[in-house]
């Protein structure tokens, strides 16, 4: 049990570096702000959605572009009826109207964050955590920020179990958890004391352990897993800046 | 030169006015096997942490004395320096993994990572650690989806494998249950075997007398006594300890079955027979 | 006379794989334990007298209470779990409030509750601990104030969970003289454990659990001469017991005393030495 979202598949995409897949991601959500234009963003949208069937994963994005759905709708209603600059009526429902410039500002509201999804999901589902920790350690990010990404994603689920633990503890002494909102305030400082101990507890002993494992250690870090071999990533990195920096002076000129 | 020496250690923790540790020495050689004894809050946990440098370097507190670890003086070395040459096990598996490796494997492999060994070396030292504590058909799994006992293990893996001479295992198997218990200490008894010097705490005596050489009885912080398990479980005093020998020592303290030259009583059902043999 | 009664109960967390496979179980005896191996379903079925969880199918009854009528906070009065863990539900600053937490919540008034805890913890000899901070006590003691803070509530039915981890000889004795002494003022106490010598001593009923299912149950004595059943479910043997098979006495011994009884018979008259 885990709270990353990496998926196992066989394909190009996850064969390729972490940095670069990082670099892709940061560039493809940020570019569309840069320009703002929809056919552009829309464009870009269609490269993250491509390298996602690419990596065998876009069906694991298909709920959570569902459940964008819901910011989408409000989007549209927000914007193409109450948005300032709104002036030439497309359609009414009743009393309802909903204006052009209202509408087209949502959709490129919307394209952005579909976009931004799928860049993200490019990078998270086709990466494993620890390996884009260990790049960024190489690159130079510190062994303990590293640390502390990769155990709180694997302490976090562990924790739900230990709620429960102390739930039940406190229910057989009496201490009703369910039912009205005045019950569930009053149950709240049972159940958070005993989680804090023992999470002050747990992360005293882990320091312990770690420090007793040399992380304190002042001699440079080497690494077990170096062998995996990633495709393409210095000519991708290269290619994904250049088209940044491209696209910055090309905003500036216009 | 003696892996272990201890001279008038006494210590305070923080914030407390108790001596944790007060004025203790002894010296242990190499390959023995020493338990260490005593009720709840006799210093047991305390005398550990002294000599693997947590105490002073993680807790400060108040310290008096030397702790000589392979030559090593605890008070002016690094707890790094001093993992090198002491492992430390304590008593709760979870949190003893680092829970950011994902396989057995690489959790064994964390702290020579740390200590910026070459990949080969690496390699060579965890397949060393699996094969020595019986790890070697889990070595892919999730450290946290394994048994109490095997995380127990994996977590005796990664100190051993950074090739410490002594290990210290606090309380290391009063988490789990009757079967991790006896996996956990078959595998210290192999470790002994291996030559290691090895100080075990724990309240399963009868443990203690099967594997140990020396007892160390601990009191209110002081050391009451260091000699054989035959010794220091015969004394008529244990009880003012808060200690009750193993169930063969009393049933033989009982019966009046004792060694005739030195007077003391058998700690294990082994000796017991052969003395009783002696006596048909 | 108070009475957990299991009626064919089964259970599952995942609705896949069972825990519990049709359980049927009246506990009426002053002192039961239950064991088995990790996974063979105690703690869950411990969990379902409590009400923490109620059965997929068949009916649990707690001095005729049906479970599945009650929260577990409602059934608090009629039945109480000792957790293993202290640090689980330790969360005041002084030990008394800890203690009496479960008296106020069952609606005790504020007076009733502190008689109870204060009686509670004399019993376990930590009434003079009353005004520390929990969280400064070492794990026996802590662990003390947990089953006095189930005891305030006085339940006719206590459940202990683990007892004996993590305890020192003293604290054993303790405990035991807990156990002994709630029994004889006609408490029910059931226990899962793992140590088995604190089985033989202290408990007169037995019950081997295995995958989920109840593989043997009756007097200590009689369960503890089935060897085989014992290998089946992979639990340890009491020390006494392992004694006196290398001495070769076949009877089930359960007690230190009993067995030095057994042991001077089978010696006859070469000990003790002159």
């Amino acid at each position: 049990m885990n709270l990353t979202l990496y998926v196992e598949r066989d394909s190009i995409i996850h064969k390729i570096d972490p940095i670069t897949k990082l670099i892709y991601c940061l560039v493809a959500a940020s570019v569309p702000y840069i320009i703002s234009e929809h056919m552009f963003t829309f464009f870009l949208m269609l490269i993250s959605i491509a390298l996602l069937f690419i990596g065998k994963v876009f069906r694991k994005m298909i709920p959570l572009y569902l459940l964008s759905m819901f910011i989408f709708i409000t989007i549209v209603i927000i914007q193409g009826i109450f948005h300032p600059d709104n002036v030439t009526p497309l359609i009414s429902f009743g009393p309802v109207t909903f204006f052009k410039e209202g509408l087209m500002l949502a959709l490129l509201l919307i394209l952005r964050i579909i976009n931004m999804i799928s860049a993200f999901g490019v990078l998270i589902l086709t990466t494993q955590v620890d390996d884009l920790i260990q790049s960024l350690v190489k690159k130079g990010m510190s062994p303990r920020v590293g640390y502390m990404i990769g155990s709180v994603l694997q302490i976090i689920p562990h924790m739900s179990s230990m709620v429960s633990t102390i739930s039940d503890a406190q229910r057989s002494r009496g201490l009703e958890t369910e039912g009205k909102l005045s019950t569930r305030i009053k149950a709240f400082f049972p159940l958070i004391g005993p989680v804090i101990m023992n999470s002050l507890i747990a992360t005293k002993e882990r320091a312990i352990a770690l420090e007793l494992r040399g992380f304190n250690s002042r001699r440079k870090k080497t690494f077990l897993q170096d062998d995996k071999e990633f495709l393409f990533g210095k000519p991708c990195q290269l290619i994904l800046i250049l088209f940044f920096i491209g696209m910055i002076i090309w905003r500036i000129l216009q | 030169m003696k892996p272990i020496v201890v001279e008038s250690l006494k210590y305070k923790y923080p914030g407390t006015d108790a001596l944790a540790l007060d004025d203790i020495s002894f010296e242990v050689d190499e390959g023995e096997v020493i338990g260490i004894v005593g009720k709840n809050g006799s210093g047991k946990t305390s005398l550990s942490l002294a000599l693997t440098g947590l105490i002073p370097h993680f807790f400060g507190g108040a310290y008096g004395g030397r702790v000589l670890v392979d030559g090593l003086e605890v008070r002016y070395s690094s707890v790094t320096e001093i993992s090198e040459r002491v492992g430390y096990v304590f008593d709760n598996p979870f949190t003893q993994m680092t829970a950011a490796k994902y396989t057995v494997y690489e959790e064994v492999a964390f702290g020579l990572e740390n200590l910026g060994l070459n990949r080969e070396e690496i390699i060579r030292r965890v397949e060393w650690s699996l094969k020595l504590l019986d790890l070697e058909g889990v070595k892919d799994h999730h450290p946290f989806n394994l048994s109490g006992g095997q995380m127990q293990r994996v977590a005796i893996a990664g100190i051993i494998a950074m090739r410490p001479k002594i290990l210290v295992f606090d309380e290391p198997t009063s988490q789990l249950d009757p079967e991790g218990t006896e996996e956990v200490f078959q595998v210290i008894q192999n470790l002994a075997n291996e030559g290691m010097t090895i100080l075990i705490v724990s309240h399963k005596l009868e443990k203690i007398a099967r594997f140990c050489n020396k007892i160390i009885l601990l009191h209110q912080g002081k050391l009451v006594d260091f000699d054989r398990p035959q010794k220091v479980f015969s004394r008529d005093d244990l009880i003012n300890y808060g200690i009750q020998p193993p169930i063969v020592t009393r049933v033989c303290r009982s019966l009046g079955i004792r060694d005739e030259k030195s007077g003391y009583y058998p700690v294990t059902v082994e000796e017991m027979r052969k003395l009783v043999k002696q006596n048909e | 006379m108070n009475e957990i009664k299991i009626e064919k109960v089964s259970f599952s967390y995942d609705q896949k794989k069972p825990v519990l496979n049709n359980v049927s179980l009246t506990i009426q005896n002053p002192t039961t334990a239950i064991i088995g191996q990790n996974g063979a379903g105690k703690s869950t079925l411990v969990k379902l007298c409590k009400g923490l969880f109620k059965p997929a199918s068949g009916d649990i009854w707690i001095n005729g209470h049906n479970t599945k009528e009650y929260t577990a906070a409602q059934l608090a009065p009629h039945i109480g779990l000792v957790f293993q863990n202290p640090a689980d539900q330790i969360f005041k600053h002084r030990v008394i409030d800890e203690v009496m937490f479960g008296p106020l919540n069952i609606g005790l008034s504020k007076e009733e509750a502190f008689e109870n805890s204060m009686r509670a913890l004399k019993k376990l000899g930590m009434d003079k601990h009353s005004e520390r901070n929990p969280y400064d006590l070492n794990l026996s003691e802590q662990k003390l104030v947990t089953i006095a803070s189930i005891l305030a509530m006085d339940p006719p039915i206590i459940i202990f969970d683990e007892p004996t981890i993590g305890q020192d000889d003293y604290g054993k004795e303790l405990i035991k003289h807990v156990i002994h002494e709630l029994a004889s003022t006609g408490k029910l106490v059931l226990t899962i454990i793992h140590d088995m010598d604190f089985v033989a001593e202290n408990f007169e009923r037995t019950v081997v659990m295995n995958k989920g299912e109840v593989i043997l149950d009756g007097p200590t004595r009689e369960v503890f001469a089935r060897g085989d059943i014992i290998l089946e479910a992979k639990l340890d043997t009491p020390q006494v017991i392992q004694i006196a098979r290398a001495f070769g006495i076949s009877d089930v011994v359960l007690t230190v005393d009993e067995l030095i009884d057994r042991m001077r018979v089978h010696l006859g008259d070469s000990f003790p030495l002159k």
